[in-house]
């Protein structure tokens, strides 16, 4: 007896001494997870980004030549909604020399990963300056700011990297789920805190052009600020939600997921349209959040501080009250209606007195040998309000550097509605796909599909369709 | 005697409370020695926006018989001729004495016109269309707002019969414009699509096969 009350004694003796040893090794780097104060002076910072700048976005234009064809090939006669801008044809992600998409089909994907064949833009896509990050806009929202509010979201040290023809109409209709007699509400214009009030002033109720005011309100973000820490020449007013969701839709503005670090890891987001957002029940590419009003209230530390607090705290982050304001901004976001798709009927299949028979073709191999609607439910707006790991690292060597990125498996990432889709490119999570020909080629290879030229053209009708 | 007297108090007073009742937030209020049957503010404000807004309708579908290159869109331009020139007539016949209407369109209207007149081609259709689009869109608002608030009710029956036909003005256009951009048709229109007969089925990257009825 005595001798077991030793021994235990004398056991918890060895855990507490293996528990100071511990402690006394440093932890990693301080600024692994949070994001370090500034060290140097705003000028001498701009000056070296500015000196940077043209290499950083030439390296980033040979990496998107490389990557894929981006010439201007519109699809002859299939316009985006609003009519603005045309739909991009083919598949434009580049194979390597000789290869063909049918003979890389035939290979495993371990096969793949081996030799190395998986094409380059099927992977993760890089964001322009990868230890900064931030968000990066495309130049018609930077113009038509500009000219509206007199506020510049102009970046010293990075540049959009797209061109223009393969992101979204701008600007972009706006649909409304209370005015579907309307059509699109936006006159053709960008809806800023401007011209906001004008142009939907009865169309609103008043909590709901609140909550749009608020969407509109820019707030400090950290690279549009008034501190030292920020990317803009001028103190910044800061950024606002439409901003980057223009007219509740996207205008292919690019940042970094919040979710991730360290910082190399983390992947590109492209703008998520917020079309049809009262079907969505999850909120947020890696996240997951459960309600629209979560998502809203947390915003202003995620897309807007990279899921920093500390860094937030320190330049000015806005709390929108939840019980008032935040409710508002989800009551508006509630109410954006997808575009018209008229050949659908109310339960999203094809009408087949108005679908032609490539579209009908398209919609029963998205059914069946496709595999699309395990997910893409065309009852539930072609969403499945879950999460899923396609396990692209099956086919690549995880852990391979592109552009000072770190590309690290994916993780599940939330299913997007498919509705309206031909009005949101690029397409996947981080935007790596630049037509809806290459998702119909990563999913053939992903899944192992095995479609034939004709099927993919046909899936390819079949979601314009959409 | 007394009772008639009594009964004009009545009316009157009945009369004043639904005015009361009509009258939303933020009445300009009246001026001194106005006559008790005075309009209220919102008939009086309705008149001089409808009427400017079906001048500039007339005037607009003029430029548009002219100016037009898809007979579609010149078709569109004389019913816009007929129908807002009917409702002018109409309004002007309902207005009472002390409702100053406008005898043309607003400036915002002029402008319009004056940046219409500088396009021609395909680039005129498109734009006059939508326009038209957004005037719809505004006109419908409008009407809704005089049959839920206004006072006289020959203005208020007149709104109602306007919606209707405004509605359907609206459907055309939104039909118009889908196919000039060759885009799904938007809002009322959508709702109103029929098959044109194809011949082969194996037709890729050609527009979606969608006329309007």
């Amino acid at each position: 007896m005595a001798k077991s009350v030793w021994a235990a004694s004398m056991s918890g003796l060895v855990l507490v001494a293996s528990g100071v040893a511990t402690l006394a090794a440093d932890p990693l780097p301080p600024d692994v997870t949070h994001r370090p104060l500034p060290t140097q002076p705003f000028s001498v910072v701009k000056a070296k980004d500015e000196a940077q700048k043209s290499a950083i976005m030439n390296r980033q234009r040979a990496l998107l030549a490389r990557r894929y064809d981006l010439s201007d090939r519109p699809m002859r006669g299939i316009m985006m909604s609003g009519g603005r801008r045309a739909v991009q044809s083919g598949a434009r992600v580049r194979l390597a020399k000789g290869m063909t998409w049918e003979a890389l089909a035939a290979f495993s994907p371990s096969e793949i990963r081996r030799r190395g064949l998986l094409p380059e833009g099927f992977k993760p896509l890089p964001h322009v300056k990868q230890p900064t990050g931030g968000q990066v806009f495309p130049n018609r929202e930077i113009r038509e700011l500009i000219r509206q509010e007199r506020r510049d979201l102009r970046r010293f040290d990075v540049d959009f990297d797209l061109p223009d023809h393969h992101t979204p109409e701008f600007p972009p209709p706006l649909f409304l789920t209370t005015h579907t007699e309307l059509g699109d509400v936006s006159r053709g214009q960008l809806i800023t805190i401007k011209n906001f009030y004008e142009i939907m002033n009865g169309l609103l109720t008043p909590v709901q052009m609140e909550g749009l005011r608020l969407l509109l309100t820019p707030f400090p973000q950290e690279e549009f600020n008034q501190t030292e820490d920020r990317k803009s020449a001028d103190q910044s007013l800061g950024v606002a939600c439409l901003d980057c969701h223009a007219n509740f839709h996207t205008n292919a503005a690019f940042h970094l997921t919040p979710d991730v670090r360290p910082q190399a890891a983390r992947f590109r987001l492209d703008t998520s349209s917020l079309r049809g957002l009262f079907n969505q029940q999850i909120h947020g590419s890696k996240r997951s959040i459960r309600s629209v009003e979560d998502f809203t209230e947390f915003e202003q530390r995620t897309a807007y501080f990279n899921g920093d607090h500390a860094s937030a705290a320190r330049k000015g982050v806005n709390l929108p009250d939840r019980a008032n304001q935040v409710a508002m901004m989800a009551q508006m976001q509630s109410i954006v209606d997808f575009p018209p798709a008229p050949k659908l009927d109310p339960r999203g299949r094809l009408d087949p007195t108005l679908a032609t028979q490539d579209e009908l073709a398209g919609e029963r191999l998205f059914m069946g040998k496709a595999r699309c609607a395990e997910c893409h439910v065309p009852q539930v707006a072609f969403m499945d309000n879950n999460m899923h790991d396609l396990k692209l690292e099956r086919f690549y060597d995880v852990g391979a550097t592109s552009n000072d990125f770190v590309m690290l498996p994916d993780g599940p990432i939330k299913t997007f509605t498919l509705r309206g889709i031909k009005d949101s490119p690029p397409y996947l999570h981080d935007g790596r796909l630049p037509t809806l020909a290459d998702t119909v080629e990563f999913f053939n290879l992903v899944l192992g599909l095995k479609l034939t030229q004709q099927e993919k053209a046909s899936l390819v009708a079949y979601m314009l369709a959409l | 005697m007394r009772i008639l007297a009594t009964l004009a108090t009545l009316t009157t007073l009945i009369l004043l409370a639904r005015d009361a009742a009509a009258q939303g937030g933020n009445p300009a209020g009246m001026e001194p020695g106005t006559p008790a049957n005075h309009p209220n503010t919102q008939d009086r404000l309705f008149v001089q926006l409808i009427a400017a807004g079906g001048h500039a309708e007339v005037s607009m579908a003029a430029l548009a018989e002219s100016r037009a290159r898809s007979s579609r869109v010149k078709e569109f331009a004389r019913a816009m001729a007929r129908d807002h020139s009917k409702a002018n007539k109409r309004l002007a016949a309902l207005i009472e004495d002390r409702i100053q209407a406008p005898d043309g369109p607003d400036p915002e209207h002029r402008a319009t016109r004056a940046r219409l007149a500088r396009l021609s081609g395909a680039q005129f259709d498109l734009a006059y269309m939508r326009a038209q689009l957004v005037d719809h869109q505004k006109a419908i608002q409008l009407l809704e707002w005089e049959i839920n608030g206004g006072q006289n009710a020959q203005l208020r029956r007149h709104a109602s019969e306007t919606l209707l036909t405004v509605m359907h003005h609206l459907e055309m256009a939104q039909a118009i414009v889908a196919e000039l951009t060759r885009t799904a048709p938007q809002g009322l229109a959508a709702s109103s699509v029929t098959r044109r007969p194809v011949k082969t089925s194996a037709q890729h990257g050609r527009p979606p096969s969608i006329v309007h009825r």
